[in-house]
């Protein structure tokens, strides 16, 4: 089995892993142990905040006991891989970092080299505006400034480690990822998320390859590398799908501003990159698989809620929402990551596939997703409406999203019936659990409604048909109140069983769920672990699938 | 014989029937499910009720028109079915909460 490692560059990429991590979640990667690193310039990014903290919390839901170890990988249940999280930014905080010019020490050195620095960096940068403005936000659509920069971070940070000196976190972080990659040899698989059309993103991927060999070899004092014919890199290659405010002159008057992404270039920057990588060797010989993902009809704004017209450049302010392109890229990373063809070629191979598009709108099934190889289709279905029917229960029925018990009300159900064994879970336990559940499907804030990842991601296909019925989205107290969280599929054959005269949707589930326990060979071993595992197999029968 | 026979096929349709109503009192979520405490009560209700009715039913419906050695024979009978009767639905009744312990019923005890 190859080990397999995820990098999320950039804004889009960090949504990407977003995605990717509730993949996790719902269970699509069964006995896995995932090295993911985050990478920006923007520490304090948004989204890279909002996918860390959500890895954080599925950490946290996966360790037992007082160290956040992140559990152990299980099969066929909630939470089955084992998620560990390495960060690394770009450092372009302190004095003399913040731009390209003063990173560059384009002034110093003897007057012969101060000109040669300066014409050489004249020829491809222009001068006052993006030698100038300020990194912190990342390479804003500058992709031949970014690509050498994101070059540069890496290299400098394997220096400062072999040197030992002054090493920062990030650097730290960095090289417990780039160790397990270099152990891993030629069984690991690599999986990049990022964009094309953007800044970071379309800046690292053309890069990240060779910039991580760099690495090694410079770690390493020369004595280990990446072999690119045997290692298996594989990215999204993800093309614009959203459009924000232009910024307006004001904005761009100070030199840190002067230059920001506009996204009425983002087409023609997508296809400036697809022309680049279609014909750049490093990433032809770096990449195995290519996967083309984008969203051919108008673009969605992102910052409709943004008033101010100006464009939000990055910073904690920049949590875009989902976007069904996300979900793609994420599944794309489990075609990558489970497929056993398609890495033998000398060059990139590219992937795509179409989905119905009708009345101006896509209608996505369950097979646009991952395919229907080897019940994959069947499987994604079965995990990601367990998942999203508990999701309902623990905040409509069980009343998390109204400040009830969400999750323990299970645990209060299964005393109630005289099922103690998951009593010692305790109510922080409860509470992490909780809380992912809000940021997977809905929360309350004020109480105003706060849509989570899969509201996010099906209100980005509305009014085309998305996965599962209109009725189980509903967003607002009443509507979710009146909810039968047993009818949240298209097709009727995976609805609860209505049960007997007297019975119900909900009554049958619970009479399954007291009869159903968990299995060995899900791996499950503490009670937090076999709790989950104990509702998911309720949930299959319940929707009666036969996946275990 | 035959006041027994009440007693007892009452105490049966009684516990048939507290078995019913623990069946259609549906799941509920939350921290606090008020579910088990309503079955329970119904329970309860019913093994007061099952007495009271067996003994109204036995001694108003089918009381013999006989002698008065024989209708005080058949409500001393109707007085002993009765209370064994109360008896049997509550011992009934715990045996069967007991053995499906993880059911509705067994909420009753």
């Amino acid at each position: 089995m190859d080990k397999l490692f995820v990098i999320a560059i950039g804004g889009t990429g960090m949504r990407c892993l977003e995605s990717f991590t509730h993949l996790c979640g719902i269970g699509m990667f069964d006995n896995q142990e995932i090295e993911v690193l985050t990478l920006d310039t923007d520490q304090n990014n948004g989204n890279k905040g909002r996918v860390e903290e959500l890895i954080g919390l599925y950490n946290r839901i996966k360790t037992s006991g007082t160290t956040l170890n992140g559990g152990t990988p299980n099969a066929n249940t909630f939470f089955s891989a084992k998620l560990n999280l390495h960060r690394f930014w770009t450092n372009y905080a302190g004095a003399g970092r913040e731009n390209y010019k003063n990173l560059s020490k384009i002034s110093t050195g003897s007057p012969e080299q101060q000109k040669a620095n300066k014409l050489i960096s004249d020829l491809f940068l222009d001068t006052s505006s993006v030698q100038e403005f300020a990194l912190d936000h990342g390479y804003r659509a500058q992709t031949h400034l970014g690509s050498m920069l994101m070059y540069h971070g890496i290299v400098e940070a394997a220096r400062n480690l072999l040197k030992g000196s002054a090493v920062q976190s990030q650097e730290r972080e960095l090289d417990s990822f780039m160790g397990k990659l270099e152990k891993a040899g030629a069984s690991a698989r690599v999986f990049i998320f990022g964009s094309v059309f953007g800044g970071t993103g379309a800046s690292a991927i053309p890069v990240i390859p060779k910039a991580m060999q760099d690495f090694v070899k410079i770690r390493s004092n020369g004595n280990a590398s990446i072999d690119f014919s045997k290692a298996k890199f594989g990215s999204t290659l993800l093309t614009e799908y959203f459009t924000f405010n232009k910024p307006d002159a004001q904005q761009k008057s100070s030199k840190a501003n002067s230059v920001i992404a506009d996204s009425s270039f983002f087409p023609l920057n997508s296809q400036a990159a697809l022309q680049f990588y279609q014909s750049d060797p490093t990433v032809q010989k770096c990449y195995k698989l290519l996967y083309h993902i984008g969203w051919p009809i108008e673009s969605k704004k992102i910052d409709d809620n943004n008033t101010s017209n100006q464009t939000i450049t990055g910073g904690s302010e920049q949590k875009n929402a989902c976007h069904v392109t996300e979900l793609l890229c994420a599944c794309a990373a489990y075609d990558f990551f489970t497929r056993t063809n398609g890495f033998d070629g000398a060059k990139a191979d590219y992937l795509y596939k179409a989905v119905e598009f009708k009345d101006n709108s896509f209608n996505f099934s369950f097979d646009d997703f991952i395919g229907k190889e080897n019940k994959a289709g069947e499987i994604f279905v079965n995990k990601l409406g367990a998942f999203f029917s508990l999701a309902h229960i623990s905040l409509t029925v069980n009343g998390a999203a109204f400040d009830d018990s969400g999750i323990k009300g299970f645990i209060t159900r299964c005393e109630k019936q005289k099922l103690a064994q998951y009593s010692t879970i305790t109510d922080a336990e409860c509470k992490d659990i909780n809380e992912y559940f809000k940021l997977f499907t809905y929360s309350f804030k004020d109480a105003k409604f706060v849509p989570g990842w899969l509201y996010q991601v099906r209100n980005s296909v509305a009014p085309g048909k998305f996965l599962f019925d209109s009725k189980a989205f509903p967003d607002n107290q009443a509507e979710l109140r009146k909810l039968d969280v047993g009818t949240i599929f298209l097709d009727e054959k995976h609805h609860w069983s209505k049960g007997g005269i007297f019975g119900n949707r909900y009554d049958t589930f619970v009479e399954k769920l007291i009869n159903t326990h968990p299995k060995e060979e899900q791996k499950v071993n503490t009670t937090k672990e076999k709790f989950l595992a104990h509702i998911f197999n309720a949930l299959t029968i319940s929707q009666n699938f036969d996946i275990n | 014989m035959e006041a027994y026979i009440i007693t007892l096929l009452t105490a049966l349709i009684f516990l048939l029937l507290s078995a019913l109503i623990a069946n259609a009192i549906k799941f509920e979520g939350g921290s606090n499910p008020k579910d088990p405490q309503s079955r329970k009560t119904w329970f309860w209700i019913l093994a007061i009720l099952n007495p009271a009715l067996a003994f109204l039913m036995g001694y108003f419906v089918f009381m013999p028109d006989a002698n008065m050695m024989i209708v005080n024979n058949y409500v001393s009978a109707l007085s002993m079915g009765t209370a064994i009767g109360f008896v049997l639905y509550i011992l009934l009744g715990f045996i069967l909460s007991k053995v499906f312990a993880n059911g509705k019923i067994g909420h009753w005890f």
